[in-house]
C-alpha cells in the first residue's frame, strides 16, 4: 500500500473514532437551552436567575447527573429582544436539539417564543408572569415555575382591601403592553370585588414628573396608590411625587418597587416608607429575622460564588435554581428525555418541594405550579441579602 | 395644572435643544444624525458620574460632561459622517449614525447599568417647591442661553458667517477657500457642546439613563419637522409646542396617547405644511 493511502486510511479511522466518541458523548448528555436576557435594558433579573440556573446544573452534575447523564447547559443571550429570542429558540430546538428550554425571561420575549417552542413539542419551563403564557391545550408542554401576574395582582388587591381596609384606590400603569394589560386586569379584579377604582391612568414609562397624576389621584379621593409598572424611574417618580406633596397614603404594587435602584432615585429616603409590594414567602424574614430553611441553605451555598454579597432580589436566584430542579425531577421521573414522557411526568407532579416556591403542583389541566401560599406582601424599604420584612398584617 | 405646563415647557425645552443640535449639524452637512439624542445622554451620565460618584464640584462636572459630549460630536463626524459623505451620495449616513448611536448606547448600558440613576442637585433647594423646582427651570434656562448664544454666533462672528456660507452653498464656500470639511467637523463639535450643556441641565428631570438618547433623537426630529428645518426659531417653537401638547394631552387623555399625538403631529406637518412653522419652502428650479 502506498504511504499516502496508508496515511489516509489512518486518518479516516481516527476521524471515525473521534466522531463516534463525540456523538456517544453528545448522546450521553442532556442538553438544556437557557434563553436569558443577560445584556440590555432588562438584564437585572436574568443575571440573577442565571446564577441560580448555573448553580443547580453544577450541583446536579457533581452528584452524578440525572439518571447518570450529565447536563449540558446552552445559554443564549436574547438581549431582551423578542426577535432574537425566537431565532435563538429555533436554533436550540432544530440545530442543538435540546431536551428542554428554560425561558425566555421577559414577558415580551416569552409571548413571542413560547408558541414557537410549543409547536416543536419541546418541553419549556416558563419563567414569565404573563397569564397567557400557559395553556394546557395550546402549549401542553409549557410548565410555569414563577407565580402568575394574576396571583401578584390578586394578592396585592387583597392586602389593600382586606388588611389595610382601603377601598378608594388609584391605579397607575405604564404604557407598555405589560403596564396597560396589568392596570386593566387590576381594575377588573377590583371591580369583581365590588370596588371601582376612584382613579385609573396609564402613563408613559419615561414620564419625567408624576406630580400631575398623583395630584389627580388625591383630588379623586384616593387613599392608596397601586402602581403596576416594572419601570424603576416611573416608580421612583410616583414615590417622589407623593413625598414632595407630603401625602402619606400607602403605595402597594409591582415587585420592582422594592428594587435597590429605587432608593438612589428618591428625593428623600423616607419617601420609601409606607410602600409595600408583592413578594415571596421564600424571601421574607419571619418575626425573629430568619428566612425559610431552604432559602437560607441555598443562600449560604451560593454566597461564595457571589463574592459574599447578595445585592439583588434573591428570589430570582431561587427561581432559576428551581427551574433546573423541576427539569431534574421531570427527566428523572420520566426516565428519559422523551417529550411525551416528560409531559406525563410533570402532569403527575404534586407537592414537589422547591426553594423559591414551597412546592410545585401541576395536573393534566394545570400548567401553573406555584401556589398562592408562596406569595407574601413585603415592606419595600427593608432589603437585606435579597430578602424583605413582611408588611404589617 | 401649573405643574403640567411647567413639565411640558421643560420637556419642550429639551426637545427644542435636540432640534437645535440637529440644525447645527444639518447646516453644514445636510445630515440628520441619529446620535443627536445621545449627545444629551452622554452628558447626563458623565455628569452624574463625575459629581455623584467622583464627588467633583458641579462646575468641573459640567466642564467634564460638556467636553465628553463635544468629543463625541467630533467622533461622530469623523467615524460616521466624513467617510460616508466622501464615498456616497446615498443617505448611508442614516445607517452609519444609527450604528454609532447603538454602539454608544450599549456601551453606556454596560458601563453605567441599564437602570436609571440619580443626577445630583446642583442648587440647594427643598423638594417641596413644586413647579419652581430647579429640575424644570434649569433646562429651560439653559436652552434660552443656547438660543441667544447661537444667534450671536451666527450673526456676529466670522465663524458664524462661514457656517451660513457653507450652509447656503458649500461649493461656492469651498471656491472661496473655506475648508468645508473642518467647518462640518466644528459644527458637530458645537452640536455636542450644545447637547452636552442642556443634557447636563436637564439630567435631574430625565435621570442619568442609558436609553434616553433614541427617544430624544425622535422627539427632537419631530420638533424640527414642526418648526421647520434649518430655522433656530422654528426648532424652539417646535420643541415647546411638542412638549406642551404631549404634556397637556397626557393630562387629559392619559399616557396611552402620548406617542400617537407626537407622531401624529409629525405626520400632520409633513402632509400639510412640510416646510414647518418657520422653514423656507424649497422650490425646485426646473
Amino acid at each position: 500500500m502506498l504511504p499516502q493511502k496508508k496515511l489516509l486510511r489512518g486518518l479516516s479511522a481516527a476521524l471515525a473514532l473521534y466522531a463516534l466518541t463525540t456523538s456517544a458523548h453528545a448522546a450521553d448528555t442532556i442538553k438544556i437551552g437557557w434563553l436569558s436576557s443577560l445584556t440590555g435594558a432588562l438584564s437585572s433579573a436574568a443575571i440573577a436567575e442565571n446564577q441560580g440556573v448555573q448553580f443547580a446544573i453544577d450541583q446536579i452534575n457533581k452528584s452524578g447527573g440525572i439518571n447518570g447523564r450529565q447536563i449540558e447547559l446552552l445559554t443564549r443571550d436574547t438581549a431582551g429582544d423578542p426577535t432574537k429570542a425566537v431565532n435563538l429558540a429555533n436554533q436550540l430546538i432544530h440545530s442543538d436539539k435540546v431536551a428542554f428550554i428554560i425561558g425566555p425571561v421577559n414577558s415580551g420575549e416569552s409571548l413571542a417564543t413560547v408558541p414557537i417552542v410549543a409547536r416543536s413539542g419541546t418541553p419549556n419551563i416558563v419563567i414569565s408572569t404573563v397569564d397567557e403564557l400557559t395553556d394546557p391545550v395550546k402549549y401542553p408542554r409549557a410548565f410555569r415555575v414563577i407565580s402568575t401576574n394574576e396571583q401578584w395582582i390578586k394578592n396585592a388587591n387583597d392586602y389593600v382591601t382586606k388588611t389595610l381596609k382601603k377601598s378608594k384606590i388609584a391605579i397607575i400603569g405604564d404604557n407598555t403592553g405589560y403596564g396597560v394589560a396589568t392596570a386593566k386586569k387590576a381594575a377588573a379584579l377590583l371591580e369583581a370585588q365590588g370596588i371601582k377604582p376612584v382613579y385609573s391612568v396609564v402613563v408613559d414609562a419615561n414620564k419625567t414628573s408624576l406630580t400631575d397624576e398623583v395630584t389627580k389621584a388625591r383630588e379623586a379621593g384616593a387613599d392608596v396608590i397601586m402602581p403596576w409598572t416594572a419601570a424603576t424611574g416611573l416608580l421612583a417618580r410616583i414615590l417622589n411625587a407623593r413625598g414632595d406633596m407630603q401625602w402619606n397614603v400607602p403605595v402597594v404594587g409591582h415587585p420592582a418597587i422594592m428594587g435597590t435602584p429605587i432608593k438612589a432615585l428618591l428625593n428623600m429616603p423616607s419617601y420609601w416608607d409606607n410602600t409595600y409590594s408583592v413578594g415571596y414567602a421564600s424571601t421574607t424574614y419571619d418575626n425573629s429575622g430568619k428566612l425559610p430553611e431552604a432559602t437560607q441553605k441555598l443562600m449560604d451555598e451560593i454566597r461564595p460564588k457571589l463574592d459574599g454579597k447578595i445585592d439583588f432580589t434573591f428570589w430570582w436566584v431561587a427561581m432559576g435554581y428551581d427551574a433546573v430542579k423541576v427539569i431534574e425531577h421531570a427527566i428523572g421521573t420520566a426516565g428519559s428525555t422523551d417529550p411525551q414522557a416528560i409531559q406525563a411526568a410533570l402532569e403527575k407532579t404534586q407537592n414537589l418541594k422547591g426553594v423559591y416556591s414551597p412546592y410545585y403542583s401541576y395536573g393534566p389541566k394545570s400548567r401553573n405550579g406555584f401556589p398562592d401560599s408562596g406569595i407574601a406582601i413585603n415592606r419595600a424599604n427593608t432589603f437585606k441579602d435579597g430578602s424583605f420584612d413582611r408588611a404589617p398584617q | 395644572m401649573l405643574i403640567v405646563l411647567v413639565t411640558g415647557l421643560a420637556m419642550g425645552a429639551l426637545y427644542a435643544a435636540a432640534a437645535l443640535s440637529y440644525n447645527v449639524m444639518y447646516s453644514t452637512s445636510k445630515v440628520l444624525s441619529v446620535t443627536t439624542g445621545h449627545l444629551f445622554m452622554v452628558s447626563g451620565i458623565v455628569g452624574a458620574y463625575l459629581i455623584g460618584d467622583l464627588k467633583w464640584h458641579w462646575f468641573f462636572g459640567l466642564l467634564g460632561a460638556v467636553a465628553t459630549s463635544t468629543v463625541f460630536g467630533l467622533i461622530t463626524e469623523f467615524v460616521a459622517i466624513r467617510r460616508v459623505l466622501a464615498r456616497s451620495d446615498e443617505h448611508l449616513w442614516l445607517l452609519s449614525t444609527l450604528a454609532l448611536a447603538t454602539i454608544v448606547q450599549q456601551g453606556f448600558g454596560l458601563w453605567w447599568g441599564t437602570e436609571p440613576r440619580p443626577f445630583p442637585r446642583l442648587i440647594p433647594q427643598d423638594f417641596s417647591d413644586g413647579a419652581w423646582d430647579q429640575r424644570f427651570w434649569l433646562p429651560i434656562g439653559a436652552v434660552m442661553l443656547i438660543v441667544i448664544a447661537l444667534e450671536f454666533f451666527y450673526r456676529r462672528t466670522l465663524f458664524g458667517k462661514i457656517f451660513m456660507a457653507v450652509s447656503e452653498d458649500p461649493f461656492a464656500a469651498r471656491a472661496r477657500g473655506v475648508a468645508t470639511d473642518r467647518i462640518r467637523a466644528l459644527s458637530f463639535a458645537i452640536a455636542g457642546l450644545l447637547g452636552g450643556f442642556v443634557g447636563f441641565a436637564a439630567a435631574q428631570l430625565t435621570y442619568a439613563y442609558f436609553s434616553l438618547g433614541l427617544s430624544l433623537t425622535l422627539y427632537g426630529f419631530i420638533a424640527l419637522a414642526a418648526g421647520g428645518m434649518g430655522s433656530n426659531m422654528g426648532a424652539l417653537a417646535g420643541g415647546v409646542l411638542l412638549g406642551l401638547l404631549t404634556s397637556i394631552a397626557t393630562y387629559f387623555f392619559g399616557g396611552s396617547y402620548q406617542q400617537t399625538i407626537a407622531v401624529g403631529l409629525l405626520m400632520a406637518f409633513l402632509l400639510l405644511k412640510p416646510e414647518g412653522l418657520f422653514g423656507n419652502r424649497n422650490s425646485r428650479i426646473v
